[in-house]
């Protein structure tokens, strides 16, 4: 029963976007609203909670990270109501926008929630095929060139995925027959896989698939490029929601092979991170519009993620997650408002609004690029704290402290490369430009303030329990 | 036997792919290599007694080796593709290219091929065929080589999981086949000229 609630409001949504009618364009939200209840229902549910069989299993892990997937998609629906006063989108277009998200949906609950190698890389390439479509809802040359890129270089990085897992199933056939793709088998068996080579083989081709679907070295500017193109709900979408069901498969794989062999794991990990967020940083140094600036900046904070798992941090590497999924959107949906007077234009992009709605709006903005930054109180410099707390604890472990250091090092004199870069840019949008009249409508603004509220839940002592628990 | 001179068949229709340059022979040098993997699997299949590689092979067959090509040509009809397709890599340059890839994967493949028992080699040659996949992705600038680059990719990894695994779990691969229907899908529509109504 369970499974037909999750994906229900998707095939209802799926279903309304046939009708052409204008009772849709209100029928449409209501079904992507709907998504929430049986995801709040999974989540009061005791875990582990088997789905379907031993394919579909909630466990707190993914429960979570279902549910801030569906808030984003709520956020991200609201954002879409307003979205043709900003942009020129035709009511066919929103419709197959709307048919491909609820595809998107299923594809995501299947890759968030199963217990299956192959199950998680069916809904991960579902969910990825369906954007494609979503990044062609903006009729222009660069969106169209830009879908395309994305289902090639898209297609090559889950390619990736797929053979990594078949390697990881060959290397545990031998001992678990066919249910060497379960998850939960391949986790308590792990150190009986007669060929942990092939294992770490496979591990480390599908980290690299799922690296380089997220923007990771050396495809840096890939998902810049794409963001840039579509309209901003598609990159909401993509970096509140479908990174999630990418950094979940990264969070299962790798806890795998921390039991096969956790210094390879940390090595490879440590080594890919660093290099990327070495990169990203001064390619966000150079940035010139919002929507390059905060697709760079979710590649260091995925990054930051990715290391903060790997080096045991995983309260850290969970908050930042929920952190980064609620600020990344809000940052990307604003965008549509604070470009409203042109693509490039940062100077007085703050500037200019009128009412409580507009401060209001500029009030929110400030603190969530505040935030992204990791200044105080955002949940971000909390996981940060914790996430390099984490790193010391696994140097102290090993002989090679002094290379941690250094390395922390490192990291932080990147990370403040891009302090700084924010920090201008805000002051660029706050204090300086021509004072243009702009215009927030009430639907963006309720998704700012549910996103406001939803990072303040992240800091409430039970939420932060909760995160301790998962792991 | 049979297996051998299948593998070397699949091998060799993807080679002969990487030198056309006419768009409707390359759809059926695609066609002839995912009916020799459906083959392929019908025989490993018949010979492990596994009746899910078996329909696996069927399926295979009708979709990748009939369907597939098919649709690809009436896209063609449809929206004009170039069917003269220039590879941006000179035939004399390729010719060294591909025995060198082919090679290198069965160096790079070694260590594998040790921790793999039975078809040792067929996973050498399922890497290669992957490695050569994405070299028809890269080599053409039109975008009907490139989509057949990466069903072509998605073959050598079918491949791999005959070969490797012995066969993935049934769900798995209908799940593949599923997304490769979608796959085709999406690019219908990635094909059709933009919407001018507001």
């Amino acid at each position: 029963m369970m499974p037909l609630l999750l994906v229900l409001p998707a095939l209802i949504m799926f279903i309304v976007s046939f009708i052409q009618s204008e009772k849709a364009k209100f029928l449409l939200p209501l079904t992507s609203f709907a998504i929430l209840l049986p995801i709040v229902k999974l989540f009061m549910l005791p875990k582990p909670y088997a789905l379907l069989g031993s394919y579909l299993v909630a466990d707190r892990l993914d429960t979570y990270i279902l549910l801030v997937s569906s808030l984003v998609g709520i956020g991200v629906t609201l954002a879409l109501l307003t979205l043709d006063k900003h942009v020129k989108v035709s009511a066919s277009a929103y419709r197959r926008f709307y048919r491909f998200f609820a595809i998107f949906w299923i594809g995501l609950s299947i890759s968030i929630l199963s217990n299956n190698m192959g199950l998680y890389w069916i809904g991960l390439e579902l969910a990825t095929l369906s954007t494609v479509y979503m990044i062609k809802t903006n009729h222009t040359k660069a969106a169209h060139k830009e879908a395309w890129n994305y289902m090639i270089v898209g297609a090559i990085a889950i390619s990736l995925v797929l053979f990594g897992i078949i390697l990881m199933y060959a290397s545990a056939k031998p001992i678990l027959g066919e249910d060497a793709m379960r998850f939960d088998l391949l986790l308590s068996h792990a150190k009986e896989i007669p060929s942990p080579f092939l294992f770490e083989m496979g591990f480390a081709i599908a980290t690299v698939g799922m690296f380089v679907k997220m923007g990771f070295f050396p495809m840096n500017l890939w998902l810049a490029n794409i963001e840039r193109a579509s309209f901003y709900p598609v990159a909401a979408l993509f970096s509140g929601i479908l990174e999630s069901a990418v950094i979940i498969g990264f969070f299962r794989f790798s806890q795998i092979a921390m039991e096969i062999n956790y210094t390879h794991l940390f090595g490879f990990v440590f080594a890919y991170t660093l290099l990327t967020i070495f990169i990203v940083s001064f390619l966000l140094f150079r940035a010139k519009d919002f929507m390059r600036l905060f697709s760079l900046s979710g590649v260091e904070h995925m990054a930051l993620i990715a290391l903060f798992w790997v080096s045991g941090g995983t309260f850290a590497a969970l908050l930042h997650f929920g952190a980064h999924a609620f600020l990344k959107p809000a940052l990307f949906l604003s965008t549509g408002v604070l470009e409203s007077r042109g693509k490039y234009r940062i100077a007085g992009a703050l500037r200019g609004y009128k009412g409580k709605k507009g401060q209001l709006f500029w009030i929110l903005v400030s603190l969530f690029i505040l935030a992204i930054i990791s200044l105080p109180p955002s949940p971000m410099f909390f996981s940060e704290l914790y996430g390099f707390g984490a790193m010391i604890e696994t140097a102290k472990q090993s002989d090679h402290m002094l290379a941690m250091i250094g390395a922390i090092l490192l990291l932080l004199m990147l990370l403040s490369v891009i302090f700084y870069r924010f920090v201008a840019i805000y002051q660029s949008m706050k204090y300086e430009g021509e004072e243009e009249e702009k215009r927030v409508y009430p639907s963006e603004l309720f998704a700012l303030v549910m996103f406001a509220l939803c990072l303040a839940a992240l800091l409430i002592p039970a939420s932060l329990d909760y995160l301790r628990s998962i792991v | 036997m049979g297996v051998d001179f299948l593998i070397g068949l699949f091998l060799a229709t993807l080679i002969v792919a990487l030198f056309t340059s006419r768009l409707y022979r390359l759809i059926l040098w695609y066609s002839m290599n995912s009916l020799t993997l459906g083959i392929l699997a019908l025989l490993i299949g018949e010979e492990l007694h596994d009746k899910a590689m078996l329909i696996t092979g069927i399926v295979t067959i009708l979709i990748k080796a009939i369907g597939i090509p098919y649709m690809l040509k009436s896209f063609s009809h449809r929206f004009h593709f170039v069917r003269q397709i220039q590879s941006e890599i000179k035939v004399q340059h390729a010719i060294i290219l591909i025995p060198a890839i082919l090679v290198f994967t069965f160096y790079l493949a070694e260590p594998i091929t040790h921790m793999i028992h039975g078809n040792a080699n067929y996973v050498a040659i399922s890497i290669s065929s992957l490695f050569l996949s994405l070299l028809l992705m890269m080599e053409h600038r039109n975008v009907a080589p490139k989509i057949i680059g990466f069903l072509s990719m998605e073959n050598a990894l079918f491949l791999l999981g005959i070969t490797a695994t012995e066969g993935m779990p049934m769900l798995v691969e209908l799940g593949i086949f599923f997304d490769l229907l979608m796959a085709i899908v999406v690019m219908n529509l990635l094909f059709h000229k933009e919407e001018v109504t507001p």
